[in-house]
């Protein structure tokens, strides 16, 4: 983060500056490593638009044998966060998506993580370096055995990235707050502009976990039938049918619009209960993704648009319901302004034309 | 600054011919005398409950905005800020243009220092403030949401514009709005003329952004020298200009003790202008309460968004204004019809007309083709200025001045240029 100015400006212009940022600052992933362990079944997948043989090479899609941990263990009440906000082994992270909202009021003891600079490796398109994190994380006090505890605003999209992160880098014990920023503040709880300091924590970073996240040529080689696992878009429907390239006010486009040749279509925001903001009851969960056809029998692929709010719906499949989930952290960005792959486009919008 | 002439002026004469706001006063009071006892009794009853109406919708108003969708909180908090910034602007005559205007032409630097107390106290309010939100600025971040612009030839140019402009219209862009609170017609002339000015800096911005503004630094002084550093020099520099400007304040007038009752302090609130200092802490503590729970204090954000949607909906807008949204100042928006700064900005209009109505000065004046033409265009000029600076003499230069943003200071600079110039080509008296 040295170096990095963060300009911002008033409520209204952080929101657009956030939307900004995204041009600059997305986790990626241009060849991630992949194990090579054996491949799942290959089946062939859901119909696939004229693909071509890019990358045909790519390791497919491992199961990462998870199973849905206790609840609890992944997800906390405003209640037990406010019971445990002093315990030093719990260590409470903000992590919003406008910048200014830790520094102007925060949940006590919170520290503050910035998702365009510390979650990202600000030159590569990629996350976080390992060594970079693992020095974050120390400052931060964070020790192996800490209980993390990740919460921000917008429904703890990047509250739920960074949980990925902390979880691709095999921190042991990652929760969210269920609800995040808005409960908490809707419940009239307590807040605070002063900054915590801890002592170093010592904990270390493993070698990212592979089963996590996936990249173009993974998803490639499900789309060419190499590889069996289900795609999840949890864009809007119009981008996904292609209606529209972005929402409005949002710079990062593809030159493309549509999705991913065999991907489903289930908007993030259906995850969660609309006026608490909290994720629905495992089994509505269960039910809502059974519906499309994602019940935990294959590995899942989960994207949006840049990349990050994919994760609020990894984190509800991989974290409540135990599936194997990776997240393509290329997104649409990636996928939909890369030659040579195949895409869907149920509209047939073609850019630049009216 | 004050001794470009000699210090003739210094008793304080008015001038006469000069938009200075003591013209109203002096007018109401010579329709008092000529009014009966009954009458003057009745006007005063109409006044009062006049202000009284006003309060009256300003609470009404924040208790349907507490609950309503959008808004909440923070729009109620401003309309309040405004109405505390409008009462004191009214009472302490905080009005950029005639205070420099004073000094420079009338060797009086009383205002003056009302400008240097609410930089001062503002100053100290803002360490607090963005200490609690920023503890170590040296890590290359800013605080949150300060306005602390790129400094760039643009900045020099917007404030210079700025002080011609001001020259012109016979206030600045808050000075213009407090006085719509006292009836001044000129001023919503001016302020439609900030509106088209607008329009102009949109237009004028994706230029000016490539050639000059994309490069431009951005100094923050507590990123070098720390909070204590950069207060330290702050209160070093605003003491020195003080000391500086002690020749050019009149005597004060002779005070015999008086006992202390309801009517003597309503006649210190509502009787006589107040004295500059607390005027100016008054502006400061509002500044820096404001950047800690809603925004910086800012008179342009609504002003430049009405412009920005308008054009937008026509279509007149380039498709893009490169990194406007991503610099901190006075920020537009398209589309949200009252914005935070909305209810700041009414509050403000709302806290001057109440205090004028209490203080007897509202007033309205006459306006001509000739002394509107020359409000509107100094109204586009101010407009355009502070478009491309990204906020006024209150957003660019209380604000940022505050929170020790060195294009506070360059902007300041550039626009007692310009009023300077403004001033010796007799622009005010046009």
């Amino acid at each position: 983060m040295k170096g990095l100015r963060s300009v911002v400006g008033t409520p209204a212009v952080a929101l657009s500056l956030a939307l900004v940022l995204l041009l600059a600052a997305c986790g990626g992933a241009p060849a991630a490593p992949v194990a090579e362990a054996p491949a799942a079944p290959v089946v062939p997948a859901a119909p696939v638009a004229e693909a071509v043989p890019v990358g045909a090479d790519a390791a497919p899609i491992l199961p990462s044998g998870n199973t849905a941990p206790p609840l609890d263990e992944v997800l906390v009440s405003t209640e037990w966060l406010a019971e445990n906000l002093d315990s030093p082994s719990v260590r409470v992270i903000e992590v919003s998506v406008i910048p200014g909202v830790y520094e102007r009021g925060h949940i006590p003891n919170a520290v503050n993580f910035v998702w365009h600079t510390d979650f990202v490796d600000t030159v590569n398109r990629d996350i976080v370096q390992p060594d970079v994190f693992e020095e974050l994380i120390q400052q931060a006090g964070i020790n192996s055995d800490t209980t993390v505890v990740l919460y921000g605003d917008n429904n703890n999209w990047f509250a739920a990235w960074g949980g990925w992160i902390f979880t691709l880098y095999g921190h042991e014990d990652v929760r969210l707050l269920d609800g995040g920023r808005v409960k908490w503040e809707a419940e009239g709880r307590e807040l605070t502009t002063a900054v915590p300091t801890f002592p170093i924590g010592n904990a270390t970073v493993e070698a990212a976990n592979p089963a996590l996240r996936v990249s173009k040529n993974d998803v490639l080689s499900v789309v060419e039938g190499k590889a069996d696992a289900v795609i999840i878009d949890i864009r809007s429907p119009d981008e996904y049918n292609g209606v529209i390239f972005a929402p409005e006010g949002f710079q990062e486009l593809a030159i493309r619009a549509g999705h991913i040749p065999g991907a489903v279509n289930v908007p993030w925001g259906k995850a969660v209960n609309k006026d608490t903001g909290e994720f629905k009851s495992a089994e509505e969960l269960r039910e809502l993704y059974a519906s499309v056809g994602v019940d935990g029998s294959k590995p899942v692929i989960v994207y949006c648009r840049i990349g990050e709010r994919a994760s609020h719906t990894w984190y509800a499949l991989h974290n409540i319901l135990g599936y194997d989930v990776a997240l393509y952290d290329g997104s649409w960005t990636e996928w939909g302004n890369s030659v040579g792959v195949p895409i869907a486009n149920p509209t047939g919008t073609i850019w630049g034309a009216q | 600054m004050c001794r470009l002439r000699t210090r003739r002026g210094r008793s304080g004469a008015h001038n006469n011919r000069s938009v200075t706001s003591q013209q109203p006063h002096e007018r109401s009071l010579r329709q008092r005398a000529t009014l009966g006892l009954g009458q003057l009794a009745r006007a005063t009853t109409i006044r009062i409950a006049g202000a009284a109406l006003v309060v009256v919708a300003v609470v009404g108003l924040s208790l349907w905005l507490q609950q309503a969708a959008g808004y909440g909180t923070p729009a109620v908090l401003s309309l309040w800020f405004g109405v505390g910034l409008g009462v004191v602007f009214e009472r302490g005559r905080f009005c950029f243009f005639c205070i420099l205007r004073e000094c420079f032409e009338e060797r009086n630097s009383t205002g003056i220092y009302a400008i240097l107390a609410a930089l001062a106290v503002g100053g100290l309010g803002y360490v607090l403030v963005a200490g609690a939100f920023l503890p170590d600025p040296s890590r290359g971040r800013l605080p949150p949401g300060a306005h602390i612009g790129p400094i760039s030839p643009v900045l020099v140019a917007g404030g210079v514009a700025f002080g011609v402009g001001m020259c012109l219209a016979g206030g600045c862009i808050s000075g213009l709005l407090y006085r719509v609170g006292e009836g001044y017609s000129r001023a919503p002339i001016g302020l439609l003329g900030v509106l088209l000015g607008f329009g102009l800096g949109f237009y004028s911005w994706n230029t000016l952004y490539l050639s000059f503004i994309a490069q431009a630094p951005v100094w923050w002084l507590p990123a070098w020298l720390g909070y204590g550093g950069a207060l330290a020099l702050h209160l070093a520099i605003l003491g020195g200009v003080a000391v500086w400007l002690l020749p050019f304040l009149p005597n004060l007038p002779a005070r015999a003790a008086q006992p202390i009752s309801l009517s003597s302090i309503g006649a210190a609130l509502f009787g006589t202008r107040w004295n500059p200092l607390p005027t100016g802490a008054l502006v400061g503590v509002i500044g820096a309460v404001a950047y800690f729970r809603v925004e910086p204090l800012g008179v342009t954000a609504q002003l430049g968004s009405i412009s920005r949607t308008v054009l937008h909906d026509a279509g007149a807008l380039p498709a893009r204004l490169y990194g406007l949204d991503t610099l901190a100042g006075c920020a537009t928006q398209v589309g949200q019809a009252i914005t935070t700064n909305g209810w700041l900005i009414g509050g403000l209009v709302a806290g001057s007309f109440a205090a004028a109505l209490l203080a007897n000065r509202f007033q309205i004046s006459s306006i001509t083709p000739r002394n509107s033409g020359t409000a509107l265009l100094g109204g586009i000029l101010m407009g355009w200025g502070a478009m491309v600076s990204l906020g006024c003499t209150v957003g660019v230069l209380l604000s940022g001045i505050s929170v020790f943003a060195l294009s506070g200071w360059v902007f300041t600079l550039a626009m007692l240029a310009g009023m300077w110039l403004g001033l010796r080509l007799r622009l005010h008296h046009l």
